[in-house]
């Protein structure tokens, strides 16, 4: 029980943590971060912060708590139902709404128009910045390019948190790809005259912005901290988000290694004879690796499924390897997921599932190992990203 | 791009008779699209490449054939061919999925399924039965994933080759 009442404790202390824009805290670059349940308490692994967003060049804002912090997308897309304020949405040239779809590697999906925000994190603040609003009432629904037969995360329950906060390690969620540049125009944005959407080439400046290379100072990446749990799992936990790498006393690079990725941000998991596209993704709610038929951990029953449930924890070792061939090992374990998710502890070290074609560095990887997110382009004491580094 | 020119095609390629393939051919190339449905004939691999607007490439491995096309948006796409012509596995990795309704046929429902969570937690999607196999994963810019039916898969060759 003593288990059980800890992470309660905690769980109401995280959900009151929404920090107001007119107080940053003390050091201007050190933003909470609770992992846990989530704002709908439906969840394990995950990871969540508060976010201010205001009319863009006014004092009229907003505080929404219950963001997920997501390392495996770029972009803030808050659902319309939580967003209180009015922002200006973003038109093409010709006056017609444009709107954006994100497809996740779980086939859920977000849609809706794109609009315009002022976003605002511990003293940081990214001004005019291109967010998307998930799920607006009456606005024309996701063409099938978008949904795939996929999951909307169209409400609170079914995305298990307010909005999405992605910070991986690009500016854009698309960048040139979708700038018309090249062709075919891959389907993430949309135009959306006369009610239905096609799609349409959108200008990288009006694409999907990661806040954080916006910010004025800090905007070279981020650090995320989380503190290590014991193999029963916790409740909720708190962490840090640190804005900027080596720019401060509180950010630097020390023993961390750096791993460069390659232009979709991957870079080189091997386990055993097999190598494999392996990334870190804060928005994935354990560890996904391999599969049944490459390591015989056997997959969870229906109600559980998705994760592995080995008879007793099964520990393994990979190693990670950047495109510059910097590379280390890495131990982790997969417990039983039925028997963490019985604890009633939401937050996991040793929590897993298949994956066959790479190793998904979930949020487990995140627990007591400090990791830092080069962003592409900007230079840093660890190099110009995009990176990851640890 | 892909999915919304293949519309036409999407419903024919559920119809799994050769006899009626071969009559729908012309019906094909007026309404022309990219992918032959999984278990269905690779017929069109130039028109996919024609399609994505990218570049094709062929190699052969032990007992099949793989045929790659890699377009300039960072998608690339692998069928897997039998010695019969038949496409027993389809992989994807880029920045988008492939139009899946189409890719899947009448297995789509079936993943579908698989794909809904009552609980939100987010992993990548696994689907095994003794007729489809389907893996998904990935991240914003770099979405990956196959399907394949093991049925269709020529004695000689290991699944696992499908990535």
């Amino acid at each position: 029980m003593a288990l059980l009442a800890a992470p309660l404790l905690t769980a109401c202390g995280g959900q009151t943590n929404g920090s107001p824009a007119a107080t940053p805290a003390p050091a201007g670059n050190v933003q909470p971060i609770q992992a846990g349940a989530g704002p709908a308490n439906n969840t394990v692994d995950g990871l969540f912060t508060s976010v201010t967003i205001c009319v863009p060049n006014t004092s009229n804002c907003q505080t929404i708590d219950g963001v997920q912090v997501d390392t495996g997308s770029v972009g803030l897309r808050l659902l319309a139902t939580q967003v209180s304020l009015t922002l200006p949405r973003i038109n093409d040239a010709s006056g017609n709404q444009v709107a954006n779809c994100a497809a996740f590697m779980d086939l859920s999906y977000a849609w809706g128009p794109m609009a315009l925000a002022d976003v605002r994190m511990a003293g940081e603040t990214a001004a005019s910045v291109p967010i998307q609003l998930m799920s607006v009432p009456g606005f024309p629904s996701a063409p099938n390019s978008c949904s795939q037969g996929g999951t909307p995360n169209d409400s609170l329950s079914s995305l298990g948190a307010r909005g999405i906060l992605g910070l991986g390690l690009f500016r854009q969620d698309c960048g040139p790809a979708c700038s018309g540049a090249y062709v075919p125009v891959p389907p993430l944005y949309f135009t959306c005259p006369g009610g239905s959407c096609a799609v349409a080439a959108m200008p990288v400046a009006n694409q999907l912005q990661n806040p954080v290379w916006l910010f004025s100072q800090d905007n070279n990446g981020l650090l995320i901290q989380l503190p290590s749990v014991p193999p029963t799992g916790t409740g909720t936990l708190a962490g840090s988000l640190i804005f900027g790498i080596g720019t401060q006393t509180n950010n630097a690079l020390g023993s961390a290694r750096v791993y460069l990725t390659n232009n979709g941000g991957d870079f080189t998991t091997t386990y055993g004879s097999g190598t494999y596209s392996g990334f870190l993704d804060t928005g994935s709610n354990g560890i996904f690796f391999l599969d049944d038929s490459t390591i015989g951990l056997p997959d969870c029953p229906t109600q559980d499924k998705g994760y592995s449930c080995p008879a007793t924890t099964m520990n393994y070792t990979a190693t990670n390897i950047g495109i510059d061939g910097t590379s280390a090992p890495v131990s982790f374990s997969i417990a039983n997921a039925q028997t963490l998710f019985q604890t009633r502890n939401v937050v996991f070290n040793n929590l897993g599932g298949p994956d066959s074609g790479s190793f998904d560095w979930g949020m487990p990887f995140f627990l007591g190992r400090p990791v830092f997110i080069g962003i592409e382009g900007q230079s840093s004491p660890a190099g110009i990203g995009p990176f990851w580094a640890f | 791009m892909l999915r919304q020119r293949c519309q036409a095609r999407g419903n024919q390629a559920q119809r799994a008779a050769t006899a009626l393939a071969i009559a729908l051919t012309t019906v094909w190339l007026a309404a022309p699209c990219a992918w032959a449905a999984l278990g269905q004939s690779v017929e069109s691999v130039a028109e996919d490449q024609r399609q994505m607007r990218g570049t094709l490439r062929s190699s052969q491995g032990q007992g099949f054939q793989m045929q790659e096309i890699a377009s300039e948006d960072g998608n690339t796409v692998r069928q897997y061919v039998s010695p019969a012509g038949t496409v027993f596995g389809v992989s994807w990795t880029g920045p988008t999925v492939p139009d899946l309704a189409l890719l899947l046929g009448p297995y789509f429902d079936e993943f579908r399924a698989a794909a809904y969570s009552p609980v939100r937690r987010h992993h990548p999607v696994t689907l095994r039965t003794e007729h489809l196999v389907i893996q998904t994963g990935g991240h914003v810019r770099a979405l990956r994933g196959r399907v394949y039916l093991p049925s269709l898969v020529p004695a000689s060759v290991a699944a696992g080759i499908i990535q």
